[in-house]
């Protein structure tokens, strides 16, 4: 059998004494794509940030993996270079840092840790181009500040712009399509399909089935209380659009 | 005959009323007789308690003839220097730069230690009249050399109408536990328009002090960026005086204090007449355990209408023992004015971190970015490219700890 892209094993993480991940597993092999839905506070973007490796959170109990390497034991910039890249549900304002320096710094981190060569800026700048172009991120934008007063919908797409620079193993989208218009929607999932590839593996959390349209999932999950409560292929997040949770995680709606 | 009590005096008093002493400065000795340094009793030595800080100092500096690189590296910079208080030989002057020297110190006086021993054991003082708008960056390295040594020295600058400057002073020499006592003066004619920048990067055992003086005619315009970056106990005063009306000042600074280390910049802007501007952003930043202090006081006299003075400190902290402190005060006596200050204080973002390492940004480069981001405000309008660079290399240096 191959090495899974991410394998999660009963993992448990509490917050000022407080359980929120209960048990999770999930494995998800290369070049797929799993889509995770549930209620708001059952613990998705909880999940994210654990795996991302946000300090606030004390991992009780579990095991994950990428791509066969202890996750759990590295830094937030160490498990990045190691190919996780986590889109932001609310992606965060840096003022006082432009956001090509930053894109830069990012790329050529992660190029320093896996033993490569910085990349040249000319490179690097018909990379931003390129990425820019199919995102439809306009490249004034992003001699703004990182993040700051871009609106919603600009922060979601300069994350994916990202995730396309950065070219990960193992991204996860936490509320991608949340606050994208229909031609942004578009937009996007076709930045999304344009990066999936057969050892690559994508992790989306949405709340909307609609987005499932456009980046087909090979499985769809039911988050519920801190772990996965039914897994089904993708026609299981057309029967929560019609029944709504209750018959999966057997709480009152 | 003295009224008051005499004060207990310490091995660093006796030392310097030795000093004033032997230079025929007997008022300043015996001043210092009488009152000793200042305590935290006293006003404006509040957080900077120097009879407790200032310990031991060092005997009178001897002439120093070093010829060493500059403290700092800025491309194109005409260089000059002064090493232990005497003032060197310089190279031709770039178009519209006179250099000259003058006996004694350049400060008017004022009720402060610091100028008091500065103006008695100053022994000349390098002098530039600057003619006209002058091309490249104007740098002083002021040096303490050799063993440890108690330095005065001096600099007076004029700038005529309408000339323009960028001036870097820098503060350095050996490792030895030096004191400097640095006094400059700087006045600005009709419309000039100048940058004054002074760098500390003394030795951690050094004790650095040093008091600026500016003087602001008509339609003159100044930026003042004051860093500290190298002495255990400093102190930068920055004294300031709009005498003509549309003078606009922006004083900025950065305070880099690091463990073990005592940092205190002082400013006293007085705005004196009618239509005159100016803004103060300060922003320090501790680690380890270390104390930064600002103190920040604005006046404005009865005839100063429409003054607007804007003042501002930020502080952070790079550790929990680490302490920022921040003392504003405004003195207003005219009534149609607008004039404010805040200040805050805190730690580098955690969200802002996690952020930057969550895309593969090691943590301290993480912190460099973050940094780098706090003080853009105070190194940004420093147009030189090599100036800005030499510059920001200073703060990378100091987060590095070297
Ligand atoms: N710092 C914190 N302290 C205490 N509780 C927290 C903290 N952060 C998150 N929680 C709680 O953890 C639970 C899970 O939050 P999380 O953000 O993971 O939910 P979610 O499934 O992503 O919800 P949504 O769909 O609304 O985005 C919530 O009840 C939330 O209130
Ligand atoms: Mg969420």
């Amino acid at each position: 059998m191959t090495t899974p892209i991410l394998e999660i094993r009963n993992l448990h993480a509490r917050i000022e004494e407080r359980e929120i991940l209960k048990g999770v597993n999930l494995i998800i092999p290369p070049g797929e794509v799993h889509a995770v839905m549930g209620r708001n506070g059952s613990g998705k973007s909880t999940l994210s940030y654990v795996l991302a490796g946000k300090e606030d959170y004390e991992i009780t109990e579990g095991e994950v993996l990428l791509d066969g390497e202890n996750l759990l034991e590295m830094d937030p910039a160490e498990r990045a270079a190691a190919g996780l890249f986590l889109a932001f549900q609310y992606p965060i304002e840096i003022p006082g840092v432009a956001t090509m320096t930053f894109l830069k710094a990012a790329i050529n981190a992660q190029r320093k840790a896996r033993g490569e060569g910085e990349l040249s800026t000319p490179d690097f700048m018909r990379a931003v181009k390129t990425a820019g172009t199919e995102l439809n991120v306009d490249t004034d934008m992003l001699k703004r500040p990182l993040n700051v007063g871009f609106s919603g919908g600009e922060k979601k797409r300069a994350e994916v712009l990202q995730m396309a620079l950065l070219q990960p193993k193992m991204c996860i989208l936490d509320e991608t399509d949340s606050g994208l218009d229909i031609d942004a929607l578009q937009v996007v999932s076709k930045g999304v399909n344009a990066l999936r590839a057969a050892n690559r593996s994508m992790l989306v959390i949405t709340h909307y089935q609609r987005l499932l349209n456009h980046i087909v999932p090979d499985v769809v999950h039911v988050f519920s209380d801190g772990r996965i409560v039914e897994s089904g292929d993708k026609d299981l997040a057309l029967q929560l659009e019609a029944k709504g949770y209750a018959d999966f995680d057997g709480a009152a709606a | 005959m003295r009224q008051t009590m005499p004060v207990r005096l310490g091995p660093a008093e006796d030392t310097l009323i030795a000093q004033l002493t032997s230079v025929g400065a007997s008022a300043e000795a015996d001043r210092m007789t009488v009152a000793g340094l200042p305590t935290r009793r006293v006003e404006s030595y509040h957080y900077t308690d120097l009879k407790t800080l200032l310990k031991t100092v060092p005997p009178l500096a001897t002439p120093a003839n070093q010829a060493s690189a500059p403290a700092l590296r800025v491309a194109g910079a005409y260089q000059l220097m002064i090493a232990n208080g005497v003032v060197q030989g310089a190279s031709t002057a770039p178009a519209g730069v006179i250099v000259g020297k003058s006996a004694g110190g350049v400060l008017t006086s004022r009720d402060d230690v610091l100028v008091h021993l500065n103006g008695a054991l100053a022994r000349e003082a390098l002098t530039l009249t600057l003619e006209s708008s002058v091309d490249p960056v104007i740098q002083i390295d002021r040096r303490c050399e050799g063993d440890a040594a108690h330095v005065a020295d001096a600099v007076k600058i004029f700038v005529a109408d309408n000339g323009s400057a960028v001036i870097l002073e820098t503060f350095s020499g050996s490792d030895a536990a030096h004191v400097g006592n640095h006094a400059t003066y700087l006045a600005l004619g009709k419309n000039a328009v100048v940058t004054h920048i002074t760098v500390d990067l003394s030795a951690k055992a050094s004790s650095h002090f040093a008091s600026n003086e500016y003087s602001l005619a008509e339609g003159a315009k100044l930026r003042t960026v004051t860093i500290h970056a190298g002495a255990g106990l400093s102190r930068s005063q920055v004294f300031a005086r709009f005498v003509g009306a549309g003078a606009h000042a922006d004083f900025t600074g950065l305070n880099l204090v690091a463990d073990g280390q005592h940092n205190d910049i002082t400013i006293d802007i007085r705005h004196g007449v009618a239509h005159t501007t100016s803004q103060e952003m300060y922003k320090q930043i501790a680690r380890g355990r270390s104390k930064a202090v600002f103190q920040g006081k604005i006046v404005v006299e009865r005839d100063a209408q429409k003054t607007d003075a804007k003042m501002m400190m930020q502080g952070l902290m790079l550790s929990d023992e680490a302490e920022i402190l921040s003392k504003p005060e405004l003195e207003i006596y005219a009534d149609d004015v607008v004039c404010g200050h805040g200040s805050t204080c805190g730690e580098l973002d955690e969200d802002s971190m996690f952020y930057l390492m969550s895309r593969g940004i090691p943590k301290a480069e993480a912190e460099t970015m973050l940094v780098r981001g706090f003080i853009a405000e105070v190194l940004d309008p420093i147009e030189d490219e090599a100036l800005n660079e030499a510059l920001n290399g200073i703060v990378d240096g100091w987060l590095l700890g070297k």
